[in-house]
């Protein structure tokens, strides 16, 4: 009966490792391929798994001691089993995935080109904003220019003024100089016009004393 | 403004029948050149500026009769001004008067300044010679005051007219001598790069290429900062220029010069020149190979 067993678990073996080859060719496919031999794949998967319940069959019927052994044995397939499932389910769902990606991602290379010129595009606009800075740099170094010009014809102004001040100032002085003078002419003036006064008035009094006294004189003769 | 009219009629009437009559105390002049002044002052409110000058001229002969010259010289001045609205030469020949008295009485400063006035307008009139010799007078006159700034002024409009009328070497001295007083003075100095640039323009002009180096050296020993300017490195570039004979790169100099500064009219009327020589001789190099 064991004989029948190990048959089974010959084939098991097999197909198992038949399957997990198909699984990680499959992984590297895409597409189409993938499709076609996950399907394969899970016909091998239905395989091994009426293959098991074979197996579980015989092992239920053979004597007990070989049976835990045998039923240990069928376990580690089950669970092998169920692996090579969730890999199989796992490459599918990872399909539909990639196929999406996939999608999506030529749409991407389409957009490399649209990238490439936008990158034209960026350059353009750097290179003319540097031009814009430049001709700003310049009109600023103009305005500077003239604004020094502006400068130079003011200090000549003050120049010119600075020498008028002083100009003024030596004629202020002048002036006062004159001021002086005339009036210490002045003071002169007044004195001498003073003592005019008292001269004359003396020379009345005198002529009119003379008067008096002639008058007198001839009165009394 | 008829009112003025009147007014000022009336009283030129008044003065002149006070000259004309018998006055106590020989006061009639002092009366009719108060009645002439107030005459010419409505005059001038009425704008009629001719009879406003005549007004002041006859008064000013008022004032020399009064022997008051100062007051004489005033009154020319006014004269002067009023007639300057319309006729030109009645009014240079005002100013002179005024500026012969001024030089009797010795008030320098006065004198200097009206000469400017003549000057100024002969220029206007564009008699270009004539300015030169006001403006030689007045220059002096402003020396002897030691009022150099106005001097310096007067200088540099006669080396103006001087490299106009191709009187290069005459401004070429003018200029230098300018900017060398300039550099002593802390306000000045800043002014010296235009002076040289000028003289440096006026030498390109002589066509002389030994001339032009030696006197690009001579400036750079005068004013160590002048190597730096822009002014310099366009009057060698324009030395250069004129060596090689290439018209294209005389251009160039200008226009980059023109382009940060704007050339004012006396500096684009003197490079225009040299650049036609430049091109007549190189015309002829060519009519010679």
């Amino acid at each position: 009966m064991s004989a029948v067993f190990e048959g089974y678990e010959k084939q098991y073996c097999e197909l198992s490792a038949n399957l997990s080859k198909k699984c990680s060719s499959a992984s590297l496919l895409d597409g189409e391929q993938k499709k076609q031999k996950i399907s394969e794949i899970q016909s091998g998967l239905d395989t091994a798994e009426a293959l098991i319940r074979k197996m579980d069959l015989e092992a239920r019927g053979l004597q007990p001691n070989i049976k835990a052994v045998l039923l240990v044995k069928l376990r580690e397939y089950k669970s092998d089993l169920n692996n090579l499932k969730s890999e199989v389910k796992r490459i599918a769902s990872t399909n539909l995935d990639q196929a999406a990606r996939d999608d999506l991602l030529e749409a991407g290379m389409a957009d490399t080109l649209a990238v490439s010129a936008n990158q034209r595009d960026r350059l353009l606009m750097s290179t003319e904003r540097l031009n814009n800075s430049s001709n700003r740099i310049r009109e600023s170094r103009k305005v500077m220019l003239e604004t020094e010009e502006l400068g130079v014809s003011l200090l000549h102004d003050l120049h010119q003024q600075r020498q008028s001040l002083l100009h003024a100032n030596n004629t202020m002085h002048g002036v006062d100089d004159n001021i002086s003078r005339s009036k210490k002419i002045i003071g002169n003036i007044s004195r001498r016009m003073d003592r005019n006064k008292w001269i004359i008035g003396a020379i009345i009094t005198v002529l009119v004393i003379a008067i008096a006294v002639i008058l007198y004189f001839k009165l009394s003769k | 403004m008829g009112d003025h009219l009147a007014r000022a009629d009336d009283f030129e009437k008044k003065a002149e029948k006070k000259l004309s009559g018998w006055g106590l105390f020989g006061s009639k002049y002092e009366d009719a050149a108060d009645l002439f002044d107030k005459a010419a002052n409505s005059y001038k409110l009425a704008k009629s500026w001719d009879q406003a000058g005549a007004v002041y001229v006859k008064l000013a002969e008022c004032h020399l009769k009064l022997d008051s010259k100062h007051e004489a010289a005033n009154a020319y001045a006014d004269a002067a001004h009023c007639y300057k609205k319309t006729n030109t030469k009645e009014s240079i020949s005002c100013l002179e008067q005024s500026v012969n008295m001024f030089l009797d009485i010795g008030r320098f400063n006065m004198s200097a300044r009206y000469y400017k006035e003549i000057a100024e307008l002969c220029e206007q009139e564009q008699n270009l010679e004539q300015a030169i010799a006001y403006y030689e007078k007045a220059a002096d006159l402003f020396q002897s005051e030691e009022v150099t700034t106005s001097a310096n002024q007067c200088k540099q409009k006669i080396a103006q007219f001087a490299a106009q009328l191709e009187q290069y070497q005459k401004a070429i001295e003018i200029y230098e001598e300018i900017a060398q007083h300039s550099l002593n003075n802390n306000l000045l100095k800043y002014g010296v790069k235009g002076h040289l640039l000028n003289a440096g323009i006026c030498q390109l002009c002589k066509n002389d290429v030994v001339a032009i180096n030696n006197a690009l050296e001579r400036y750079q020993d005068l004013d160590p900062t002048f190597s730096g300017t822009r002014e310099y490195k366009l009057l060698a570039d324009l030395a250069t220029a004129i060596d090689e004979e290439d018209v294209a790169k005389f251009t160039d100099a200008v226009k980059e010069f023109d382009s940060m500064t704007q050339l004012d009219s006396l500096k684009t009327t003197l490079l225009l020149r040299v650049k036609e020589a430049l091109k007549a001789k190189e015309l002829e190099e060519d009519d010679l190979t």
